[in-house]
């Protein structure tokens, strides 16, 4: 119950934080994607041409939209989530507090920005007729359960081992362009030569993208064993990363 | 009530050194593989301490002494690398004058933040705040970033949301060396009225006047090791004393004085003889007998003076002011003296007993013993001067 509310706060203080001093506030939540969306889709729809492929195939917006908000809440998570322990340095000098709080409070805020953010695009997405799912939304949102887990357990593992490596935030900063080329967000599977699909599947941000697109377009079909196989990824990945933490956390101090 | 609220066990503490970043990455790969045994800086060592219900102890020691490490352990801020701490009810700690405020945060987020870390709600916090401010007296900036707060404001606030919390222990580190005089006062009085209320206190100052004011016990480290532990005036006053011989430099070195044409030869204070210290109290006889030599047979005068463990004289007296001569004694000279009434305040002091000369005009030699003066005391100084309360004008009849 203590934890909770403390969680709660730490939450909301970092909300807060995240748009204090800016004009536009919370309105940069939903901006800042809808900006990025903007920039790829004038690059891929009008530069590259790029067409999903298919019969029923949506339109090119859409089938980057389901995709590149998830990613962002979830890379922005792991980056911001990084940081947390060595930020708050000084905190953790002085005050007794369960660690974990820190890095859940920016992973959260950065799911639950990006979901509502998420929610809204979408709908505006569905009155402007580009063929969205309304129905499945709720059960969208509830695939970013197990996207949380994933992204929290990252969070952890990274936060602290950054205590020791500090060189960890510049790497991962590349690391994570490199995984979004590497899962499907601004192309399909079956775009990729025959030989290389399956590579795909090592990807665990992959069953997202398609898990999204198949649910709220329609496209794709998403296998029972492929959620399963993701839930025990997230959950595995959860319970390292906090393992991980848990081992470092009585040495954080000496380290910061 | 007399349960135990902080139990600590062999409690240490080590650093581990890291001097290059290799360092870090080796000590992660050993900690995640579960290894211990980095090169280890011990800034802490096997530690005891119990803290009972409503006791209020003191921690005094020299900067670096481990007494912030301490703390931070008793807290749970830190991890203890041995032994073991267990503290049983909520602790309110304002360690390192921080309290753990964000700088970028307003006074009233910080204190939000601060109650939740106490699993405080947050209207109940909201209906507390007004009293905070008004403890802190920092008024309108309450809702001014703490990073513009002055140093004094801080721990101002800090320990007023502490004082606010009323936990079951209370840890400060330090904290009213930096409040102005009119709000260490009010801290002092809220920490005697909070310590009458069954309070538990851990306190950490270098004033020693405010860790006996506050303090019935005190613990005092030294290099990670408890020094001593137990009545704050035994504890301060044997702090003090070692402070004083330390900037006193090593103890005069006695010299080869057997040689001499006047030496002293042995000392006995209150009928015992030997290199221990004599323990007596305000008040007291002390009774001082010398054996002086003297090569060529002449009669040597003797002096006798007391000195606080600095090296400051407060006393000294020779047989050749009083007009009186050590008594033959065979081949050597007794010299005896009485202090009656012990005027000396509580602390620790040297007794000097000096050889000079037949005329008193050069000192030959000189031997020292220890004198500490025991006693709860709250006076200044080094003596009790005789005094009396009250208007001048009573005297002249």
């Amino acid at each position: 119950m203590k934890a909770a509310r403390l969680a709660a706060h730490f939450i909301r203080r970092e909300l807060r934080e995240r748009y204090r001093g800016s004009f536009t506030g919370f309105g940069w939540a939903l901006l800042q994607p809808l900006l990025q969306l903007a920039i790829y889709a004038f690059v891929f729809v009008q530069i590259f041409k790029a067409r999903v492929p298919g019969v029923d195939a949506p339109g090119y917006v859409p089938f980057l939209v389901v995709a590149l908000w998830p990613w962002i809440a979830f890379s922005e998570a792991i980056l911001r989530s990084t940081t947390a322990i060595q930020d708050n340095a000084a905190l953790i000098g002085k005050v007794a507090l369960p660690r974990e709080m820190l890095v859940l409070a920016p992973c959260s805020a950065s799911f639950l920005l990006h979901a509502c953010g998420f929610v809204a695009v979408l709908l505006v997405l569905a009155v402007s007729g580009h063929g969205i799912a309304l129905e499945m939304i709720p059960l969208a949102v509830l695939l970013y359960l197990p996207l949380f887990a994933l992204a929290f357990g990252i969070a952890l593992l990274c936060a602290a081992v950054q205590v020791f490596v500090r060189d960890l935030v510049q790497i991962l900063g590349q690391l994570l362009t490199l995984v979004m080329f590497a899962s499907p967000v601004f192309y399909d599977r079956s775009l990729l030569p025959e030989q290389y699909r399956h590579l795909l599947d090592l990807n665990p941000f992959t069953f997202y993208i398609e898990g999204f697109r198949s649910l709220l377009l329609g496209y794709g079909q998403v296998r029972w064993e492929a959620t399963l196989v993701a839930l025990v990824i997230a959950a595995a990945t959860l319970l390292f990363g906090h393992w991980v933490f848990r081992r470092l956390d009585p040495h954080f101090e000496d380290f910061l | 009530m007399s349960d135990v609220l902080i139990d600590a066990l062999g409690l240490g503490k080590a650093y581990p050194k890291v001097h290059r970043s290799a360092d870090r990455l080796r000590a992660l790969g050993r900690l995640l593989l579960g290894r211990a045994g980095t090169d280890a800086q011990h800034v802490l060592r096997n530690v005891d301490l119990k803290v009972l219900r409503g006791q209020s102890l003191g921690v005094v020691g020299e900067n670096g002494a481990g007494k912030s490490t301490l703390l931070k352990l008793i807290t749970g801020v830190l991890t203890p690398t041995t032994g073991t701490v267990t503290v049983n009810g909520s602790v309110g700690a304002l360690l390192e004058l921080g309290a753990g405020f964000h700088p970028e945060y307003s006074g009233r987020d910080n204190v939000a933040m601060a109650a939740a870390l106490h699993g405080l709600h947050a209207d109940e916090m909201q209906s507390r705040l007004p009293a905070i401010v008004e403890f802190a007296d920092i008024g309108n900036y309450i809702d001014e970033p703490v990073k513009h707060y002055s140093s004094g404001m801080i721990v101002r606030l800090g320990f007023a949301v502490i004082a606010s919390l009323k936990p079951d222990v209370l840890i400060t580190d330090e904290v009213l060396a930096v409040g102005d005089e009119s709000f260490q006062k009010k801290c002092v009085r809220w920490m005697e009225a909070y310590l009458a209320d069954g309070g538990t206190l851990l306190l950490v100052s270098h004033s020693m006047y405010h860790v006996q004011k506050l303090c019935r016990q005190a613990v005092w480290l030294r290099h990670g090791e408890v020094a001593q532990c137990g009545d704050v005036h035994d504890v301060t006053q044997a702090y003090l004393a070692w402070h004083e011989r330390k900037a006193n430099g090593a103890a005069p070195a006695r010299a080869a004085a057997a040689g001499n044409e006047f030496s002293v030869e042995s000392i006995e204070i209150n009928g015992v003889r030997g290199e221990a210290p004599t323990l007596v109290s305000s008040g007291d006889r002390v009774h001082v007998r010398a054996r002086l030599r003297s090569r060529e047979g002449r009669v040597p005068v003797a002096m006798f003076g007391i000195v606080r463990a600095d090296g400051t004289p407060v006393y000294g007296v020779s047989s050749e002011m009083d007009g009186v001569e050590p008594e033959r004694d065979g081949d050597a000279f007794i010299a005896e003296i009485e202090f009656t009434d012990l005027a000396l305040l509580p602390g620790s002091y040297g007794l000097r007993v000096h050889a000079l000369d037949s005329e008193g005009l050069r000192m030959f030699d000189t031997d020292e013993r220890t004198l500490t003066v025991r006693g709860e005391s709250r006076e200044f100084g080094l003596l009790r001067l005789p005094h009396r309360w009250g208007r001048a004008e009573n005297r002249h009849d």
